[in-house]
Parts: C-alpha cells; structure tokens; sequence
C-alpha cells in the first residue's frame, strides 16, 4: 500500500483532525465555548506532538514534509503564538452574544495548520499549499469583527488582491523553477551563466516572499490590513505568518550562502525596508498601525542575519524570533484588555495618556514591551538586536550594520514616544478598560512579561541550536531542541 | 504552432479582461467561459491533452453552472423574463460569440493541420494522474481539501455578515 510512502510530522495530523472535530460540532450545535476549546486543545495537543512524527523519513529530495529542529523551533513559536492568540480574542469572541462566532477558532486552527505545512515542508507543493491555505483562513478571520464590519470587509478585501498578486508572482517563479530543474524539491536551481531562468525563477520566488514577509517595496498593505482587523488577528498576521514565511525562507537558502546574483536586490531590499520601516511608523497615531511599520523594520533587521551566514546567524535568527514574537504579542495582549467601544477606535495612540495613574500594571508592562522591541537592555530585545549586530560584525557588513544603527536610532524616537505619552498627566478621560476582570489576558501579560524580562537577563536558556552552522556541519548536538522556558 | 498558441494566450488575456471589467455577473460569466477555453486551448498546443480537457470540462463546463446557478439564486427581486431579456441583448453575448468563434477556427484549423501520428501514444492518462495522486501525493490532495476548507468557512463567514446587515 501507499502507507509506506508517507511521512508527515505529527502537529499535521493533529492540527488537521481538531479541524474535522470542530466542523463536526459546530455542525451539530452552534456552541462558541465549545468550540474555542476543542481549538484551544488541539493547539495544546499539536505542541505535544512536536517532536513526533508518522511513517520514516525518506531519501534526500523525494519527501514532501521534513522534521528537524529549525522546522521544530518554529513551529514551536507558531503554536505558541496562536495559543496567545486564542487567549487574547477569546474575550472579544463572547462580548458579542447575537453573532456566535464559532468560524473564528475553525479558521485560527486552519491558518495554524497552514504555517506549521509550510515551516515543515521540503517541497514546493505544500509549501504553496500551506501559504494559500494560511492566507485564505486569514481573510476570514481579518473580517470576523462584529462592529467596524465595512473596515474589515475592506481590509480583507486588499488583503485577498495583494495576497492574490503575491501567490501568482511566487507561483510564476516555482513554474519556472520546475521548468530548469524538472523537480519541486524546496531549494534555488542552480544558476549558470548563460542561462538566466533560474536566476529569473529565483527572483521571483523572492519577490513573492518579500510581498508576505511585507518587505519595503512591498509593504504597502501591512498597515491597512491590520489596522482594519481585530487585534488578535492583527497579531496572528504579525506574528505567526511572518515566523512561517520567515522560516520558509531560511529553509529554502539552506545555511550556505546565499547566490552571487541576489546580493544586490537583497542588499536593497533591507536597507529600504530597516529605513522605510522606523521612518513610516515616525508619524503614526495609531498604535496597530505604529507596530505594522515597527514589524516591517524588524523583518530588515532579521534579513540582515539571514544575509550573513556565519558561526553566530542561528543564534541570532533564533533569538530574535523569540523576542519578536514575544514582545509583538505582550502589545497585542494589553491592547486586547481595552475595550473597544462602537464608536471610538482605541488604538489611538492620544488616548492612552496617563495611563500610568490609571493602570499602572499595564502601562509598566507596555513599557517593557516597548522598551523590548526598541532594544533596550531590561528586555529580550536587547540581545536579539546584539546578536544581529553581531552576524553583520562578523561579514564585515558595514553599510547594513550602519543602516541598523540609524534605523534602531529613529525606532527609539517612536517607541518613546508612546511611552512618554503613556505618562503623561491624566487631564483627558483615559481609554475604559473592560469591566470586570479577564483572568486569562493577565496571565497572558504576566507570562509574555516574565518571558521578556527573564530572557532578556539569562538570554543564554533561550538559545537552542537550530540550524547547523554552515562551516562546521555538527548535527549531533545533544541538546533539547524544543527546551524553551516558555513551556513552564 | 507558435503563433496559435500565442493567438489563444491573447485571447485569454482579453478574455480576463473583459470579466473583471463586467458590471453584470452572467456577462462576465460569458467572458470567463471564452477566457477558460482559450486557456484550455494553450494547454493542448503545449502538449497537456488532459490538463485541457479537464479545464473544460471542470472548469468550462461544472464550475460555470455552478456560477450561474449561484447568480440565479442570489439576484431575486425582479420578475426573471424581463431581467433575462435585459441580460440577453446581442450586444452583450456578441463579444463573447465573436472571441469563441475566433477559438473554434483555431481548433478547426489545427485539426485540419494535423500531423497523422500511427502509433497513438498518450503522454500522460488519466490512470496516470490518478495513481499520482492518490499515491505520493495524497497528502497534497489532503491539504488541498483544507484550503478548499477555508475558503468555503472564509466565503460563508463574510456573506452571512452581508445578509445579516441588509
């Protein structure tokens, strides 16, 4: 039988059959309780399974899926960060008693399934599976908002053309790929001189990638998107599907270096994007869409260490994706424990002034959050931003390294910027926090602000080796590689 | 055989065209059929038989009704004879007519062109798609039915909203 040929990690399976079971129950009772713990558990279950998978690996270039400790360490942080993001809407989800929304965890379960296809796949078969699947259940949950529903309507709507544009783009490289190499194994074909289509295909691939990852030239539709979802699902596209593209991107350059042809556009490419990024979110009064720009900068400075392959780049990739993640959503958690009023938007950024008389727990840890992603000592920021310095110090990267100093620079100006409004005097109503106490979003605060505060003194734990170092190939390291403090 | 395949690529493009820029759903449905045919024409010229033949009869054919059964149900109000009369000028199916006439002397003229081949190989049978896909890579036909998934959820989700706030 054909039960030999397959090989799938465990979190597919898992993630697959939560899918079927909430069909099934929402086919049977319409239940949002119900329904956000089936998704709550198969996300659970999905972490379980991490370090399992069906059937044998196969020979090199003939399997879809692969398991190993880079696909392993981010889809660790996918499910993690959709956990979060279950947890934050979970609130909103009930405040809204005539429209049950039970599509939303089906969808939340489905994008996730989508991310963990492509962090795990070897293949360009279910990698554009997984980035269509995850873009498609995307657009469902950019319009799950009860209230603001002809924003999101919009917002989902630039997001299914852009995202359109963006597959074809990618899926004309891939065709062109299959047509030089005649295989869909995940890597570049092999460019020659006098034949430029893999290098055309390449390009493509790359350009369709930076379109999802919203890099500079491509970046116009982070800001819109988000800011017209819901703020989970906001945090769901700057976190999870970022750390699914990202890691796709790191998988298909392997470790080595990457090809002569592509310095020059990547080279552009991450000075536009550290620049356009800080320089953008200078002006925002918009705390969603300051963090959309605030996100485009961080994926320029996370180019730069996957730009320069060395000794210190799986340190840095690895650590600043943890940091990223987890700050990114320690905001989205704290703008989730506002409410929402009909008529107000409450990202405003003005309207958080005195904050720090009126809740002083989470404007502290605001603060921190902030204070992390500007990369600023007290928090895991710090040391990400280090590492990635030091990847572009040992490449002898100048000009990039120079751009992350101007770039971090301006980056400060913003992030002050809301922490000093955050203390200013309280002589305006501050935003109205949700009545009664929401237990989950504090754990959720006090769990994301420890992980920032601890990682950011003992950066050390949080340091897996992930991704074999490119000189020296040493895939015997003994260590954990799921050990995170996070599962604690 | 170049410039045939060129000529229905075109056709294709105008075809595409022509839908999005359509006011009225059934008469972007008509570009879209010609747009369908003309892309199952390339795909014959290419030497894919069968990916042709499924996009018509998938596509050109199952899909469509399905379309204009979609229309049918959703534009109630007006009394439906003289909503079809409004829907069925020559004008409107002149342009479509024009473009699959131009696709059937293609066909016409490339059947009469063709080369007499004696041994009737196929290059790829259904048979062989089928075992394809259900053998290595049913994993893929798995994940495809997902993203069927979410776009049936994703499309229901929104148009229940719509329906709800008319």
């Amino acid at each position: 039988m054909i039960t030999h040929d397959l090989f799938l990690p465990l979190p597919l399976p898992i993630l697959s059959l939560g899918t079927m079971l909430l069909l099934g129950s929402i086919a049977w009772h319409r239940s949002l309780t119900r329904s956000l713990a089936i998704g709550f558990f198969t996300l659970v279950l999905a972490l379980g399974g991490l370090n399992y998978h069906l059937g044998s690996p196969q020979v090199e270039g003939a399997s879809l899926f692969v398991h190993d400790r880079w696909g392993n360490y981010t889809a660790l942080l996918i499910l993690l960060s959709s956990l979060c993001i279950l947890l934050m809407s979970w609130r909103d989800l009930h405040h809204d008693k005539t429209h049950p929304m039970d599509e939303y965890p089906l969808l939340l379960v489905l994008g996730t399934l989508g991310a963990i296809t492509m962090v795990f796949s070897t293949n360009y078969l279910p990698f554009f599976l997984g980035v269509e699947i995850q873009a498609l259940s995307l657009m469902g949950l950019v319009a799950s908002r009860p209230y603001y529903f002809a924003q999101a309507t919009e917002a989902s709507m630039k997001y299914l053309i852009l995202s359109g544009v963006s597959s074809a783009i990618l899926l004309f490289g891939i065709g062109l790929a299959y047509a030089t190499t005649g295989s869909l194994y995940f890597s570049p074909p092999p460019a020659s001189p006098d034949n430029t289509i893999p290098a055309i295909a390449t390009i493509m691939i790359l350009v369709g990638v930076f379109f999802k990852l919203s890099a500079v030239p491509f970046h116009m539709w982070l800001p819109d998107v988000m800011e017209g979802s819901p703020p989970p699902v906001a945090a769901f596209m700057a976190v999870v599907s970022k750390i699914a593209i990202f890691s796709s991107l790191v998988r298909y350059f392997g470790t080595e270096e990457t090809p002569v042809y592509l310095h020059g556009i990547l080279f552009t490419v991450i000075i536009l994007t550290i620049l356009g990024g800080n320089i953008l979110a200078l002006r925002q009064t918009n705390l969603i869409r300051l963090l959309a720009y605030s996100s485009i900068a961080h994926v320029g400075y996370l180019l730069i260490a996957f730009f320069s392959p060395g000794q210190l780049r799986s340190e840095a990739i690895t650590l600043y994706l943890a940091a990223y993640a987890a700050s990114t959503l320690g905001i989205f958690a704290i703008i989730c424990a506002f409410s929402w009023a009909e008529n107000s938007n409450g990202s405003h950024i003005p309207k958080w002034k005195g904050l720090f008389y009126t809740r002083p727990f989470l404007a502290t840890t605001l603060s921190l959050m902030l204070l992390s992603l500007a990369g600023i000592p007290p928090g895991i920021g710090f040391f990400a931003k280090f590492e990635v310095a030091a990847t572009g110090v040992e490449r002898q990267q100048t000009l990039l390294l120079a751009t992350l100093v101007v770039g971090s620079i301006i980056g400060l100006y913003y992030y002050l910027y809301v922490i000093r409004t955050l203390m200013g005097a309280q002589n305006t109503p501050s935003l109205p926090v949700k009545e009664g106490h929401s237990p989950e979003l504090t754990t959720l605060i006090v769990v994301l602000t420890l992980i920032v505060v601890v990682g950011g003194i003992f950066p050390a734990r949080m340091i897996p080796q992930v991704l074999p170092s490119p000189t020296s190939p040493q895939n015997g390291l003994i260590n954990d590689p799921v050990h995170e403090p996070e599962n604690s | 055989m170049n410039t045939l395949a060129l000529l229905s690529g075109s056709l294709t493009l105008l075809g595409a065209i022509m839908v999005i820029t359509r006011r009225v759903a059934v008469h972007a449905v008509l570009y879209l059929v010609v747009t369908l045919l003309a892309l199952a024409t390339v795909f014959a010229l290419l030497g894919a038989p069968f990916a042709a033949v499924l996009e018509v009869i998938i596509y050109a054919g199952a899909i469509m009704v399905l379309f204009v059964f979609v229309i049918m149900m959703l534009n109630l109000g007006q009394p439906d004879r003289e909503r079809e009369k409004e829907w069925l000028r020559p004008r409107i199916w002149g342009g479509p007519a024009l473009l699959s006439t131009i696709l059937c002397a293609e066909l016409i003229y490339s059947l009469s062109t063709l080369p007499q081949q004696t041994d009737s190989f196929s290059p790829l049978s259904a048979r062989d798609v089928g075992l394809s896909l259900f053998g290595p890579y049913v994993l893929m036909v798995e994940l495809v039915s997902f993203l069927l998934l979410a776009g049936l959820v994703t499309a229901f989700h929104i148009g229940r909203h719509r329906m709800e706030n008319r």
